[in-house]
């Protein structure tokens, strides 16, 4: 039923599949909206704050 | 035995003393009884945001073998080391043998662009420095416009006051 046809394997480093599922503000978004599998998404947002965390992907969009 | 999985992210000024970093890094996990399984070395990257006042990183991912209790004497050496703006070490079921996304994305950037030697870095950070100091300039002249225009706003506003005040006389 999912949006996005996510693979089998990924991980943060996957930095072009992890910005499908955040804003432009920077926010994960939920997946009620993206129609994501509730354990996919357990791994999409663990995976997106480390990406955060290494710079890979921004916070917000206030960043200067 | 736990496998680890790190990312250094180096100062980007010092990305032509990798090889030296590397060699230091090499000894430090074997003094420690460290195995690298694999090296990837993923090269600057913008960073999405400013960290320590740096916009770019060198990034290195390592596969690292060894035990958690060591890995802890690794981190408590790697704090205090002020060529590295940001480490992180995960803990990872296994080890993947292919190469990954990170790397993937940065060789089809370079074959894009031929041109992104250092030189040519230097070059667009001395381009990217301009253009600011443009912007800033021209946000002057903004400003400078804008009082001009507030000035004739005003200007005017006293003229229509005298008129309406000789209509009135």
């Amino acid at each position: 039923m999912s949006k996005y046809e996510l693979p089998n394997k990924f991980d943060y480093k996957n930095v072009n599949l992890l910005k499908q599922f955040i804003t432009e503000t920077g926010k994960i978004i939920p997946a009620r909206v993206t129609g994501v599998s509730a354990s996919n998404q357990r791994k999409l947002t663990r995976y997106i704050k480390i990406a955060r965390f290494l710079a890979l992907i921004p916070f917000t969009d206030m960043h200067n | 035995m736990k496998k680890y999985e790190t990312v250094i992210i180096l100062n980007p000024n010092l990305s032509s003393k990798v090889e030296t970093f590397l060699k230091e890094f090499e000894k430090l996990l074997k003094q420690h009884s460290f195995s690298i399984n694999k090296m990837e070395d993923i090269g600057r990257r913008q960073l999405s945001y400013s960290i320590n006042n740096h916009n770019k990183g060198h990034y290195l991912i390592f596969n690292i073998e060894g035990d958690s209790l060591n890995l802890i004497d690794i981190e408590n050496k790697i704090k205090y080391n002020e060529s590295i703006i940001r480490h992180l070490f995960i803990s990872v079921k296994e080890h993947s043998s292919e190469d990954s996304q990170l790397l993937i994305d940065s060789k089809n950037k370079k074959s894009d662009s031929e041109d992104t030697k250092e030189e040519g870095h230097e070059k667009k950070e001395s381009n990217i420095k301009k253009t600011k100091k443009e912007e800033t300039t021209d946000e002057e002249k903004f400003s400078k416009d804008n009082k001009k225009e507030e000035q004739e706003n005003s200007d005017e506003i006293t003229k229509e006051e005298s008129k309406e005040e000789e209509k009135d006389e």
